[in-house]
């Protein structure tokens, strides 16, 4: 039985089919914008025929189906998302409107365009303010009512909601996280009036302190729930009506899968999900070939997205901003991003070189693409440098037009620095690389790493020719770009582990009393109870399932907290043993002087991460073809920023055999990716088809 | 120096860039103190070795203007430097704004020479002084302030234990300043180390070398933005309506802005003496204040926030003045004092400047939450433990309207594009409070062909607590709302706070059928003094509300649609609708085009009827103003003009006073060709004389 992956992205539709020795196949197709199944479908028959067999023999013999999808996260940038009606507490109702002041406008915006005052144009709201209502209820901090709801004032309500058009209710009530009473009676009456209208919860769904994340991530649910939940159903159904018998998984930004019957109640955390793929593809490589910290590198038309996978484990996220004003308070598995890709923009104003945030796109694209953009970009410095082969790029389909890019850079970046062509294409390579290191070191750092300790992980079409360069700029030794990297993220959707999350919010201090350990045991326990009604009444019993809890620790009356990994239920032993695991992670970002041992702690969420392995198969080796040495094909003239002008050596990927060093300068060609090999440096392919790249020694050239 | 090429140094500032901002993470991280970290009240910076900023975090931009004060006031000062030292300085007289402000600034060296400084400040919730939060709106000299610090907090490394229990000891929160001050330690270290890697990589003189570069690149690229600048004059003036507990005299902040070539002169001459009361500035406050709107609306993020932009600007404020206080005037209230009307002051100037040029026209915001409602709630909770905490909803105030677009709302700071409110839960959680209600108020924005940005009113009332002490500390606004519109707009609502007391809880909830202001909390208002010191019990609420934001170009010039669009979502009532934008709507609340039309040619047609200014205001400048719809220039002795009680405006404006204000009126100013709005603005009526004019319209 083999596990497939497929990963709906903006130009192609990914897929990629592990088999159970390991053996990976994969295809793409073009995406079909307005109806991804279709894209999906014709993949899928790709696939088939490819094997000479029908879809439904193909589907058949398909263990365990899994998807990353788009459909949720397009419908919440375009806003097309069902009517909400949004109950919260009388008194609050502008709570969307305030949105906590400029979080609400300028929260997840690149820094330099929020720097920009008088431009950072909020975007439109999830819910109209004509679809809030006020319940007449209140609960205070300790839980206790100080109002209590009416069944006739709720009722009221949401009728008013639905003659008001509402499609679906999305509840946040203040407090609910601590006594979800109030909340629970709103289902209660939903359920006789309206028991047909999609509903959610903050209390089932975010259970967390803050209202405005609450309430954005209660109401972002109930935006897309409906839209993610037909579009699944839909999907399943038809493959279903094709032959395919095993259950269909859905990728999640959290960092795993989750079925059709959860994808409703999980809507918000299919939002984002598709650079999750990669980074699990990245874990499973790390474990297979012995790397215990990992930095995932991916570098697209528009920017490049970063992650670190240490010891198995993601960095994650608490509150992820899911669009420009949209914080949420499901955690989810921490990527960080610039915008720094292929079709980023050069500026100049005749003092500063910038590249960034603005982009190209892939359409029009960089200026050799030749569509109308004469923006100079990343891609085009390459071209004019000599990195990418105008002949070859898109496999000689559309050959790039070197002139143009050329023209663009000279006129729009060098003539106004005083730089030759070379010079100011050369400076567009080192600056976008450069903050690429930037990137990868403020994620190390922020994690309490030295980031010389981690080993690269690197995939996505544009990042080959940048690697080798960050690389050495930080001081890594070791770059893998794996075999399947060209799909990765489909790759990693293939393998993912079925994960479930639940929070908890009890803010409480922290100390020795049978009061407190009662409180946590029983937080534990509930979390564990709602695990298994999720997952099913038998999944404790099953093998392979791990559970583990995350504490978010701080001193008491900061704001932000400390994420500790904690097994499980405690006792007044355990205390000095949390207390210690905190200030660990603090002396190592902060240094001794940041802790303060006298201050008390206080917990504010418990959170509950349990999975289970869908795919625990070893890597395979490939064929190797050819047998032996590695055959150069041609040589390159480059221009490099540090060298200028050099001869070197391109190698074909598939005419390298395994275990031959190739020292650089070099580049390696792969269908359409290009591997920047620098000087010091040297590359092998492994027995499994990955590349290997290392970094000679401490010495640098500059 | 040596020379670095444009794409080295592009690499080399964006690195340091990023190290200056690990300096906020960590900040963020470990402090305590919603002031910082929801409000952003801090900021990082690194220096080149004399002691100029080269790098500023996007903390709060009033900061980035004084830090280098206290840097070179260390390098005057320290008898000797040493590697790890770290200097403690909160002295308004030598560079902190206000001793809650407390700065930390270490040299960094390297073979036994500065090669930077790192720097970092950040508000303390509590630094001692006569009143709680450390505002002492009861001061009435300096030695009832806060005591001011010039300490090494750390020596050649080791953390000198007996200063930082010196320092914490005089807070009335004296855990929440250790964390804060280990916030601090903790940047300056985390900056440290990173500094350290990256001079070992690429040595120190290219460091240093860019580090200078950066504010010499920064000057030129100012210098060219000035030059592309229309020269001119202009000057507003901001009003402060009482400057501690017991006064309710007007103070002024008089601004006026000379801009030649490549030189921008703000000169505040004939502004108030200074007083006897915390909210004096000094120079240094000024000088940081005025340069605010500055990086906010002319570098914004082409330019680097540095010191680059100095060189260009001279800051003129006599002294013994509220601008430049002498010693020992008290001053710890001046950055939501004086220092904030000097920022919309020169904020305002600087709109004027831009509006003069058409191709910066979209960089135009006359002002921005002109007013901070500061409100410091401290006393013990019902088991005996001490609380204190700043409400962060003085944050939610409304910004001026643009050129092109409506002002936004709950816009945060014009310091600061990351100030914003905490959520209700987690003022619940720090302190024994239960907010009512946090609504966006109606008509508090100022009515224009653009609309400014609405503020918010929240309601908050004790709950399970012991005794609680309210200390309201506003800047200004209960009668002069200094919330200016553009071009015709309209002002905003000014700021207010009050007290409702004898509420009961059960009896609103019972009564009331939505909760959106005071009116709906039963009992009557008392309307407090912009500085207020009051005891709440627990059948006491307190309400209040930041200022909204002034609207740009004629309201009768708003396209109707937008108008009915404000209505049905609770911006503009109906009467305002009519009132301000001439728009009627019917029953079921749509657009009556023909009544609006009507109403619009009634407006204008009284308007038309009006007096020329001349004979309404006594001693009027000479200004010319320009009509939009003509692209006349119309001298103010033509425009004609009436006068109107503050709450034409908005039905939130002048409260105090009822509305009215027998010594302050709207002034509107119109084209006597095409009855455009030129200008609204309020005015002294002591300098108005009434006949003929509307006032009781």
């Amino acid at each position: 039985m083999r596990f497939l992956g497929v990963d709906t992205g903006g130009t192609f539709t990914d897929c990629v089919e592990v088999s159970p020795s390991g053996e990976i196949r994969m295809d793409k197709a073009f995406s079909t914008k307005e109806a991804p199944e279709k894209a999906i479908l014709s993949v899928l028959e790709q696939m088939a025929a490819s094997e000479q067999v029908t879809l439904g023999e193909y589907l058949s013999g398909i263990a365990a189906f899994s998807h990353g999808t788009t459909v949720s996260t397009n419908a919440l940038i375009q806003r097309r998302g069902s009517r909400v009606g949004l109950l919260v507490t009388r008194g609050f109702e502008d709570v969307l409107e305030i949105a906590r002041g400029p979080v609400g406008r300028v929260g997840g915006l690149p820094q330099s365009l929020a720097m920009d005052f008088l431009h950072t144009e909020p975007k439109a709201p999830i819910v109209q303010r004509t679809l809030v209502r006020g319940v007449d209820e209140r609960i205070d901090a300790d839980g206790s009512v100080v109002r209590a709801a009416a069944p006739d004032d709720i009722e009221e309500q949401v009728l008013s909601l639905i003659k008001a058009g509402a499609e679906s209710i999305a509840v946040c009530l203040l407090w609910s996280f601590k006594n979800p009473t109030h909340e629970l009676l709103i289902k209660h009456v939903v359920g006789q009036v309206a028991p047909d209208i999609p509903l959610c919860l903050s209390s089932e769904i975010a259970p967390r302190l803050g209202e405005f994340e609450r309430t954005v991530t209660t109401s972002v649910n109930a935006f897309i729930g409906p839209i993610t939940k037909q579009y699944i159903g839909s999907l399943a159904r038809s493959l279903s009506s094709l032959g395919y018998q095993q259950p269909l998984y859905i990728m999640k930004a959290s960092g795993g899968v989750t079925t059709p019957d959860r994808v409703f109640d999980e809507a918000v955390s299919v939002i984002n999900s598709g650079p999750v793929g990669g980074i699990i593809a990245s874990r499973y490589l790390g474990q297979e070939l012995g790397e215990t910290k990992l930095i995932t590198a991916d570098m697209g038309g528009t920017s490049f997205d970063v992650g670190l996978v240490i010891d198995g484990r993601f960095e994650e996220q608490t509150s992820p901003f899911l669009d420009q004003g949209l914080p949420i308070s499901t955690p989810s598995v921490k990527i960080v991003t610039i915008g720094a890709g292929g079709g980023s923009i050069a500026t100049t104003d005749g003092y500063r070189l910038r590249v960034g945030p603005q982009s190209a796109g892939s359409d029009p694209g960089p200026v050799c693409y030749g569509r109308g953009n004469l923006d100079p970009t990343v891609t085009d410095a390459l071209v004019v440098m000599g990195f990418i082969d105008p002949q070859t790029f898109f496999g000689g389909r559309y050959p790039l037009n070197r002139e143009l890019a050329a023209q663009s850079i000279l006129e729009r970046i060098g003539e106004p620095l005083g730089l030759d062509l070379y010079q100011a294409a050369a400076g567009i390579y080192q600056i976008v690389t450069s903050s690429m290191a930037d990137l990868i070191r403020k994620i190390t750092v922020e994690a309490g790493f030295d980031v010389r300790t981690f080993s690269l992980c690197c995939y996505g079409g544009a990042t080959g020719l940048h690697c080798g360069e960050f690389a050495k700029d930080l001081g890594v030794q070791k770059i893998i770009i794996p075999y399947a990297a060209p799909v990765f993220s489909a790759y990693g959707v293939a393998i993912a582990d079925t994960v479930y999350t639940a929070t908890q919010s009890m803010p409480s201090l922290i100390e020795p009393t049978e009061a407190f350990v009662d409180s946590f045991n029983h937080c534990i326990e509930a979390l564990l109870q709602k695990c298994v009604h999720a997952l099913g009444e038998d999944f404790f019993d099953r093998s392979n399932v791990t559970v583990y809890f995350k504490l978010d620790v701080r001193y008491v009356g900061q704001m932000n907290e400390v994420a500790l990994t904690w097994p499980g239920k405690i006792t007044a032993q355990d205390i000095p043993r949390i207390v210690t695991l905190f200030e660990d992670a603090y002396r190592s970002r902060f240094g001794a002087t940041a802790v303060r041992g006298k201050n008390p702690l206080e917990l504010i969420n418990i959170r509950l991460e349990a999975g289970e392995p869908k795919f625990k198969n070893a890597l395979m080796p490939l064929p190797a073809s050819p047998e032996q040495g590695a055959h150069q094909s041609t040589t390159r003239q480059i221009y490099h920023p540090k060298h200028q002008w050099i001869q070197v050596d391109v190698y074909d990927f598939s005419m390298i055999a395994p275990h031959v060093d190739i020292a650089g300068p070099a580049i390696v060609q792969r269908d359409a990716t290009t591997i920047w090999v620098p000087t010091d440096c040297s590359v092998e392919r492994d027995q499994f088809g990955n590349l290997i790249m290392r970094l000679q020694g401490e010495s640098r050239d500059d | 120096m040596i020379e670095v090429d444009p794409i080295t140094f592009e690499v080399i500032k964006q690195r340091l860039w990023q190290i200056n901002d690990e300096q906020s993470v960590a900040i963020r991280t470990i402090s305590s103190s919603p002031i910082v970290v929801e409000g952003n009240d801090f900021n990082v910076g690194l220096f080149t070795a004399d002691g100029r900023l080269t790098t500023a975090g996007i903390g709060s931009l009033v900061h980035v203007g004084t830090m280098s004060v206290v840097v070179k006031n260390v390098l005057n000062r320290a008898e000797r430097l040493n590697d790890g030292d770290v200097y403690l300085i909160n002295d308004p007289f030598l560079g902190a704004l206000h001793q809650n402000d407390v700065v930390l600034v270490s040299p960094f060296f390297v073979d036994g020479e500065i090669v930077l400084w790192i720097g970092n400040v950040l508000h303390h919730p509590d630094v001692g002084g006569t009143d709680v939060g450390s505002f002492c709106i009861n001061a009435r000299t300096l030695y009832q302030d806060p005591p001011r610090y010039f300490l090494k907090l750390c020596d050649q490394g080791s953390l000198n234990a007996e200063v930082e229990h010196t320092f914490s000891t005089n807070s009335r929160l004296p855990d929440m300043v250790a964390l804060d001050l280990k916030a601090q330690l903790g940047a300056i270290h985390a900056a440290k180390e990173r500094l350290r890697s990256l001079v070992d990589e690429c040595g120190v003189a290219l460091v240093s070398a860019v580090a200078n570069r950066s504010i010499e690149t920064a000057s030129i690229q100012f210098q060219t933005l000035l030059k592309s600048l229309p020269n001119g004059v202009w000057s507003t003036k901001t009003v402060m309506d009482g400057a501690r507990v017991g006064d309710d005299a007007l103070h002024y902040v008089k601004c006026q802005l000379v801009k030649e070539d490549d030189r921008l002169t703000f000169d505040f001459t004939g502004s108030s003496p200074q007083v006897d009361a915390a909210v004096n500035c000094t120079y240094h406050a000024t000088f940081a204040g005025t340069v605010v709107p500055l990086y906010s609306f002319l570098c914004q993020g082409d330019i680097d926030w540095n010191d680059g932009l100095v060189d260009h600007v001279d800051v003129i404020a006599p002294e013994g003045t509220v601008v430049n206080a002498s010693f020992p005037a008290p001053v710890s209230i001046c950055t939501i004092g004086m220092r904030w009307l000097v920022t919309v002051a020169a904020t305002r100037v600087v709109a004027d400047m831009l509006q003069a040029s058409s191709s910066h026209r979209d960089r135009v915001c006359p002002s921005w939450n002109v007013a901070a409602n500061c409100n410091n709630v401290f006393g013990l909770t019902a088991d005996g433990k001490r609380f204190g905490t700043l409400l962060s909803d003085h944050r939610g105030g409304g910004a001026g309207a643009r050129s092109f677009a409506d002002g936004f709302s709950h816009a945060g700071q014009i310091t600061s594009f990351a100030s914003s409110l905490g959520n209700v839960e987690s003022a619940e959680w720090k302190a024994p409070i239960l907010y009512l209600f946090r609504k966006r108020l109606i008509d508090s924005a100022g009515a224009g062909k653009y609309r400014g940005g609405l503020t918010a009113m929240t309601a908050v009332i004790p709950r399970n607590s012991g005794h609680v002490q309210l200390n309201a500390t506003n800047t200004a606004g209960t009668i002069y709302s200094n919330a200016f519109g553009l071009n015709g707009g309209y002002p905003g609502v000014g700021s207010q706070a009050l007290i409702v007391r004898g509420v009961d809880l059960d009896s609103i909830f019972e009564a009331a059928t939505t909760l959106e202001t005071f009116h709906d909390l039963g009992g009557s208002p008392s309307f407090l003094n912009s500085k207020a010191s009051e005891s709440l019990s627990a059948n006491d609420a307190l309400v209040f509300f930041a200022p909204g934001g002034g609207g740009y170009g004629d309201p009768l010039d708003r396209d109707p649609d937008l108008v009915v669009e404000d209505v049905r979502f609770n911006r503009v009532s109906t009467v305002c609708a009519k009132q301000l934008y001439g728009v009627v709507l019917n029953e079921s609340n749509d657009l009556d085009v023909s009544a609006t039309a009507d109403e619009r040619e009634s407006i204008r047609k009284k308007r038309m009827q009006r007096q020329s200014a001349t004979s309404v205001l006594k001693n009027s400048e000479s200004r010319t103003l320009i009509c939009e719809t003509c692209h006349d220039a119309v001298s103010l002795a033509n425009a004609h003009a009436a006068i109107f009680p503050p709450k034409k405006a908005s039905p939130w404006a002048a409260l105090k006073s009822g509305g009215d204000c027998e010594h302050m009126g709207v002034l509107e100013l119109s084209c006597p060709k095409c009855a455009t709005l030129l200008s609204v603005e309020e005015v002294d009526i002591l300098q108005c004389s009434f006949a003929g004019t509307e006032r009781h319209e």
